[in-house]
């Protein structure tokens, strides 16, 4: 996917009819939404000849009742002017890219991210992953009504100390990949680093059904994982909420 | 356990709730002794925070024994006699290795929520709305306090607990209002709200040398109290013009320095103070900065604004043109507890100070919900309530 590191890949993948080119933090979002909008669109494309109907994605009836906003939110995505996006019901975001600056050297912050036991405890909120083998992992996030979605996924690019990255197989019920950078921060500051995540919503707005059936906010998702991972890394634990007393019960979510 | 929980504008409860466990490995459990309703507590009373939910556990303002203990805790064991402050600060991130506790990176489990609202997320603080941690407060028997190795202060002596309780907030609030007001020789030193924490920040920039402190509040027994113990100078402001009086004590000058101890439920008199009630509960504004004003108003030019009271979202005619053509300097934050507990400590230990001069009501914690009644319409002469529990 295209969507994974906007700064950088933003300037090779804009579409030819973009006319910006400062790097003005402006130009920037504007780059990046329409990175996401393209992606979006090549993953349609490629959809039709590679997997058939939108109805083999999985997901059920549930996800099947929004096909009818399909070619409204591609053209959407593609050349929709900011009059029309205000009047266009708010949408979740399914690329994010976010930064976070720990305390440690990119060597010893990768080798922890690294860490299939550090990297269950990082993503605990969103999802239990278990290591499969070697650079694979089985993802599951339970839905309500006691309904689960899983994935699994490989790291296709490691570079210690720099990057990981990994993605699902193309078939996979609900396509994401996400990837991690490390990189010195100024003076004392540690390290700075960045979590992108992406989801290829099939069909468009089916997939955002999916992610909305599912609760998955990619935004909280990248945000709480870099606090997790942070909290865990500098102070040896993620702060939690669980058994904490209240009227309502014990724990946060009672 | 029994526990003082928040069920919604003016209805707080006593109420059985789970008893905490150790969860955490830094975590430890202490059976609470003593604990007190801070003003602060007053604006979670008014339903002005965000973020309450309903059967949450007050309370920020603890000490007692600690009864059971992580595996990693190092400097604390069971039975060790402990004032815990209210700021909840891992140790170890930029921010606490700055002695910036209240700015801790890692201790707030909903960080997240901070963050939209307010571009960053400052500490967790014990009962005091999920946005700013979730954590069960201390106005209840048994309290779970996280990190015990960084925060909790132990108590060897043999002092009671009311002299030393407040270094859990007030005094530490007090004193760091004090000193973020930078006060020099022959400063003159305004401090608007004389309850407890105003008490305090009376006391500790007299210690810094300020060549006189004017206190200004409506409410007899607290300007008698700051008369008593701070030697300052006070205003009714029902009585006289605030800014006038000012000017008078200080040949038009100004004081040099400003400290706002009201914070957000600011009473108020005039058109402007009816106006922001009014938007208040049309939610069309959150705080009521009518105390932010006047000092900004009053202040010298160039002189020091501190604030030690609380606000909690946005305010609406605040005076940012006079703010900047004055050459204001404002300095603010929940307080960095964890910086000052030892010093402090060592103040009270050697007789300098003894805190428990603002405690008017000592009760069982059964009596917490009419005693926050009590405080909050400052009946009964009250200015600091002590709940056992
Ligand atoms: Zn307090
Ligand atoms: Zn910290």
């Amino acid at each position: 996917m295209a969507t994974l590191e906007p700064q950088n890949e933003a300037e090779r993948h804009r579409d030819g009819t973009s006319s910006e080119t400062g790097r003005l933090p402006g130009t920037l979002i504007r780059g990046g939404q329409l990175v996401v909008g393209t992606a979006l669109v090549d993953y349609g494309r490629r959809q039709r000849s590679s997997r058939g109907t939108a109805a083999t994605v999985g997901g059920g009836a549930l996800i099947f009742s929004a096909l009818g906003g399909m070619s409204r939110v591609k053209r959407a995505l593609t050349d929709r002017t900011d009059s029309e996006r205000a009047t266009e019901p708010e949408r979740r975001e399914t690329a994010v890219r976010r930064s976070i600056t720990v305390d440690g050297t990119p060597e010893s912050l990768y080798e922890q991210w690294r860490d299939p036991e550090t990297f269950a405890e990082i993503m605990g909120h969103f999802a239990e992953v278990t290591p499969v083998d070697e650079g694979r992992f089985r993802w599951t996030v339970h839905g309500p009504y006691g309904r689960d979605i899983g994935w699994e996924t490989s790291v296709v690019v490691d570079e210690p100390g720099e990057i990981c990255r990994w993605e699902t197989p193309t078939d996979a019920v609900l396509p994401n990949e996400g990837a991690v950078r490390f990189e010195e921060a100024p003076g004392d500051r540690g390290t700075v680093v960045t979590l992108s995540v992406a989801f290829e919503p099939p069909g468009g707005t089916l997939g955002s059904a999916a992610l909305e059936q599912f609760d998955i906010v990619p935004k909280k998702l990248v945000g709480v994982a870099l606090d997790r991972f942070k909290s865990l890394v500098e102070s040896g634990e993620v702060p939690t909420l669980d058994r904490n007393p209240s009227g309502r019960g014990s724990g946060d979510t009672v | 356990m029994r526990a003082l929980t928040w069920h919604g504008k003016q209805d707080v409860r006593v109420e059985e709730v789970p008893r905490p466990e150790v969860v955490n490995p830094t975590d430890a459990v202490i059976e609470v002794t003593a604990t007190a309703i801070c003003g602060s507590d007053l604006h979670l009373y008014h339903g002005r925070v965000p973020s309450m939910r309903e059967g949450d556990v007050l309370g920020h303002e603890p000490m007692g024994r600690v009864v059971e203990v992580g595996e990693d805790v190092e400097t604390l064991e069971e039975g060790d006699r402990v004032v815990v402050p209210f700021t909840i600060s891992c140790g170890a991130c930029w921010f606490c290795e700055h002695d910036l506790y209240s700015l801790c990176d890692n201790s707030n489990p909903n960080a997240e929520l901070a963050r939209e609202t307010m571009g960053h997320s400052p500490a967790g603080l014990f009962g005091y709305s999920h946005m700013l941690g979730g954590y069960a407060g201390g106005q209840a028997e048994y309290l779970r306090v996280p990190y015990a190795d960084v925060g909790p202060v132990k108590i060897e002596s043999d002092l009671t607990d009311e002299q030393v309780l407040f270094l859990s907030d007030i005094f530490p609030t007090g004193h760091m209002a004090a000193e973020n007001a930078d006060i020099d020789e022959n400063d003159t030193v305004a401090v608007w709200g004389c309850g407890p924490v105003g008490q305090f920040a009376i006391q500790s920039a007299d210690l810094l040398g300020a060549d006189r402190v004017v206190a200004i509040d409506r409410v007899p027994e607290r300007l008698e109290m700051a008369r008593e113990h701070g030697d300052a100078v006070t205003i009714d402001y029902e009585d006289e013009d605030v800014y006038d009086r000012l000017m008078d004590l200080t040949g038009g000058r100004g004081p040099d320095s400003c400290i706002d101890a009201v914070g957000t439920d600011a009473h108020g008199t005039g058109v402007v103070a009816t106006s922001d009630r009014v938007k208040q509960r049309l939610l069309l504004e959150d705080d009521r900065p009518t105390v932010l004003r006047e000092a900004i108003r009053c202040c010298r030019k160039g002189g020091t604004l501190s604030v030690p009271g609380v606000y909690v979202g946005r305010a609406d005619n605040f005076p940012v043109g006079p703010l900047m053509n004055k050459g204001i300097t404002v300095k603010t934050g929940q307080t960095h507890v964890q910086r000052y507990l030892g010093p402090l400590l060592d103040q009270i230990e050697s007789g300098n100070i003894d805190p428990s001069f603002v405690v008017t009501h000592d009760e069982p914690l059964e009596r917490g919900p009419e005693l926050y009644e009590t405080f909050n319409d400052k009946e009964d002469d009250c200015i600091k309530v002590v709940l056992r529990p």
